[in-house]
């Protein structure tokens, strides 16, 4: 089966070489027989992918360690569940996994499109496959998974402990489908330009693929988030590892994308910069992959072998180069005819919007990058921390929370500024309302405490601005027809999904923004040596060391669990089980805290230490409000669904439009 | 020769086949695209446009309805996006004119 998964992976990329080649020529050369040749070899590819991943796979759930990197991934004693997920725990597989996702996602596109735009189709096919070209011929010559080991050991290695946890088999995935995802639109842009096909066609082709990639990207960020909390104990979810921020950029770049393409839709202009962004967010994405496959920079994130960086920077200069000769030779077609209307509207609102998205990922790609440049240029690496992102990206970030509210107010086109104060007096009044019944509760010593202040405050315009939209929309419909506030307020939201999906995204948004000031300023710790018996207090608290219990949970796992009693206002409410794990063949013991979570507050506790007298060290931490952020997940996640829902009224016109088109201009077959 | 070099023979002279059928046929005479008519993608630019510009009116009514805009500049937008649509319905119905015209030629 090796074998056959190691041939088949060949075979792929000699044929995504050819079909990207044949492609180009059909389109060039304006030939049918070349276009039908090429347009066998997606799915030739996707098979051939998918048969080495299956026997990947195979060689995983057999234990078969003939196989370097099942090995190095994985042990006969490891859980069926973290077999499956040690396919993409190490480099080899992960590309691996990489590429059976883009040749999944480009056969969706090859069903979708293959008869639809026979001038763009072909180019962008044939960037999806340079694309795998690319990813295939690491596999093939540099990065293996199929590479043996002459004389196979008894057993393997085993996975990583810290990526022995449920997250892990949910986040890599999760990401890997926001990343991946993106090659769709690129390559849709690209084509577009090649092919001088600059209307916004491309961007209707693509934009639930944006959509979708941006939503697993988000997701794929607050699974990491939740992994970084639950299983590195430390207590926090965000650190601002230059691997978390190679996925956060993409992410911005995709929103202020996602934003301005509306623009575009609306009024025809912004195709350079639309261009522009499409571009940055695919060419961020092989950034990331290069941060965490280069080993030039430090991270618990970065895989153990990371040797490829020179190939992704290679790409990635390639993929930029390129895109800009083709940005700048098509600047004539991408001109707009159109102005906007007032500098009081959304669209300028969006603008904004954009400008700020860019600043934090600037702001954040200039520090993740600091490290290499002062390495490079002094020889010294200067490591950029946490200070300097919360200093340049809070104050940003809170503009941006700001905007999110002052947008469903303003009209498109041209807001009437009578109007404006109208609309902003209730979201100005409930923010008031906050500021001053906060002002008693919150202390205000500090800089970070004055942020935490302005966010909450600016939450509640937010929200408040945003409700009245859904409120202003479901009376307005209410006085046109007869029906109930619950009727008119569903129906307002499926009849335009979009414009109401993205406002419940965007109550999601200041879900996370609370999530995160409460945490990051009014959280608490402490760390106690302590007897069998002996107790502390922490918020409210009364933590009680009750019991330390030694299991064997397999042959290579040792268990050490601490009990803690914790008691609040007299009464038990809870027991903790923090432990350590211990695995054979792994010098560092793994922690797994135990979190009570409530909506006020996480009780976050800690096994750091034990002594064979039974004393252990506790760490416990309260942090306010986390559990927000994974409620802003999950709303942002029903937002999205509801926007990526398929829109009736949207199809219907299309078809009509092509039924027009059909029969004015037919093809030479129907003449 | 063993089994799986066999299965992988098989494999590659199957894909052969597949790829290379469609490049031994009379499909050489045929051309992927026609000749694109100018006119074919205006006409399509201006039926996104058409579609654009109605949903940007019912827009602007709601913006209307849910007071964000006033009555002075509600209508001074709305006419301003009435004839866009109005140039645009035009510039269609001209398209489709000539181009009934000159099949009705190319017929005679």
């Amino acid at each position: 089966m090796n074998d056959i998964g190691e041939f088949t992976l060949l075979v792929a990329l000699a044929t995504a070489l050819y079909g990207c080649v044949a492609y180009v020529m059909s389109a060039r050369g304006n030939r049918i027989d070349l276009y039908l040749s090429a347009d066998k070899t997606p799915f030739i590819v996707w098979a051939c992918v998918t048969i080495s991943s299956i026997c990947l796979m195979r060689a995983f759930l057999t234990d078969d360690f003939s196989l370097q990197y099942v090995w190095a991934y994985s042990n006969r004693e490891l859980d069926t569940f973290y077999k499956v997920s040690s396919f993409w725990g190490g480099q080899k597989g992960s590309l691996l996994f990489w590429a059976l996702l883009l040749s999944t996602y480009m056969v969706v596109v090859y069903f979708q499109n293959r008869s639809k735009n026979l001038r763009v189709v072909p180019y962008a096919m044939a960037v999806m496959l340079a694309v795998l070209v690319f990813f295939l011929f690491l596999i093939n010559f540099s990065t293996n998974p199929f590479e043996r080991i002459p004389l196979p050991p008894e057993d393997g290695r085993g996975l990583n402990p810290l990526l022995q946890n449920y997250w892990m088999v949910i986040h890599p995935p999760t990401l890997y489908l926001g990343y991946v995802g993106f090659t769709v639109p690129f390559a849709f842009a690209v084509a577009a330009l090649i092919s001088k096909n600059l209307d916004d066609g491309w961007i209707r082709m693509t934009r639930k693929w944006t959509l979708i990639s941006w939503f697993f990207l988000c997701m794929g960020n607050l699974f990491g988030a939740s992994w970084a909390y639950v299983e590195l104990g430390w207590g926090g979810y965000w650190a601002w590892d230059p691997v978390e921020n190679a996925a956060f950029m993409p992410l911005l770049i995709a929103t202020a994308y996602l934003h301005s393409v509306m623009i575009q839709e609306k009024k025809d202009m912004m195709k350079v910069w639309n261009m522009s962004l499409v571009l940055l967010t695919f060419a961020m994405t092989i950034f990331g992959t290069f941060i965490t496959r280069s080993g030039l920079i430090q991270s618990v994130h970065t895989f153990d072998e990371a040797t490829l960086g020179y190939y992704f920077l290679a790409f990635l200069f390639v993929i930029i180069l390129a895109c800009a000769a083709l940005i700048i030779l098509r600047l004539p077609l991408l001109k707009s005819a159109n102005e906007l209307d007032s500098f009081l509207s959304r669209e300028s609102s969006f603008l904004f919007n954009n400008l700020v998205l860019l600043g934090i990922a600037f702001a954040t790609f200039w520090g993740t990058i600091f490290p290499i440049i002062s390495e490079a240029v002094r020889g010294v690496k200067i490591t950029v921390g946490p200070p300097f992102y919360n200093q340049v990206n809070v104050p940003i970030g809170l503009a941006l929370l700001a905007l999110i509210g002052i947008g469903p107010v303003i009209a498109w086109r041209r807001a009437t500024f009578s109007n404006l104060k109208k609309n902003f007096l209730k979201p100005i009044l409930v923010a008031i309302v906050v500021a001053v019944a906060l002002l008693p509760v919150i202390p205000l010593g500090s800089r970070t405490e004055i942020y935490t202040y302005m966010t909450f405050v600016l939450c509640g315009f937010v929200l408040t601005s945003i409700l009245t939209e859904f409120y202003k929309g479901t009376v307005s419909r209410m006085g046109l027809h007869e029906e109930s506030f619950f009727g008119a307020l569903t129906t307002v939201t499926w009849r335009n999904k979009r414009r109401y999906g993205g406002y419940i995204v965007h109550i999601g948004v200041v879900l996370i923004f609370a999530g995160i000031a409460g945490s990051q300023a009014y959280g608490t710790h402490t760390e106690k040596h302590l007897q069998l018996g002996e107790s502390f207090e922490i918020r409210g608290y009364t933590i009680t060391y009750e019991k330390l219990v030694a299991i064997e949970a397999t042959s290579i796992k040792t268990r050490i669990i601490a009990q803690l009693a914790v008691e609040r206002d007299g009464k038990r409410y809870w027991t903790g089980h923090p432990e350590k794990e211990f695995y054979k063949g792994q010098n560092q013991p793994v922690s797994e805290v135990d979190v009570l979570s409530t909506w006020k507050e996480d009780l976050y506790m800690i096994l750091a230490d034990f002594r064979e007298d039974e004393s252990a060290t506790i760490k416990v931490y309260v942090n306010p409000m986390v559990s927000w952020m994974w409620t802003g997940g999950w709303v942002i996640a029903f937002g999205s669904m509801i926007s990526m829902w398929p829109d009736r009224l949207e199809q219907r016109r299309r078809l009509e439009r092509v039924r027009r088109q059909e029969q004015l201009f037919p093809s030479p077959a129907q003449e | 020769m063993g089994f799986i070099h066999f299965l992988e023979l098989i494999l590659v002279v199957a894909i052969l086949l597949v790829v290379g059928i469609p490049l031994f046929g009379k499909l050489k005479l045929l051309k992927l695209v026609e000749k694109v008519d100018p006119d074919s993608d205006q006409y399509n630019h201006l039926l996104v446009r058409k579609e654009e510009t109605l949903i940007s009116i019912k827009e602007l009514e709601f913006d209307f309805n849910t007071d964000k805009i006033s009555e002075p500049d509600y209508k001074e937008l709305r006419h301003k996006l009435e004839k866009e649509a109005e140039e645009i319905l035009e510039n269609l119905d001209g398209l489709e004119q000539e181009r009934r015209k000159n099949k009705s030629y190319k017929s005679a």
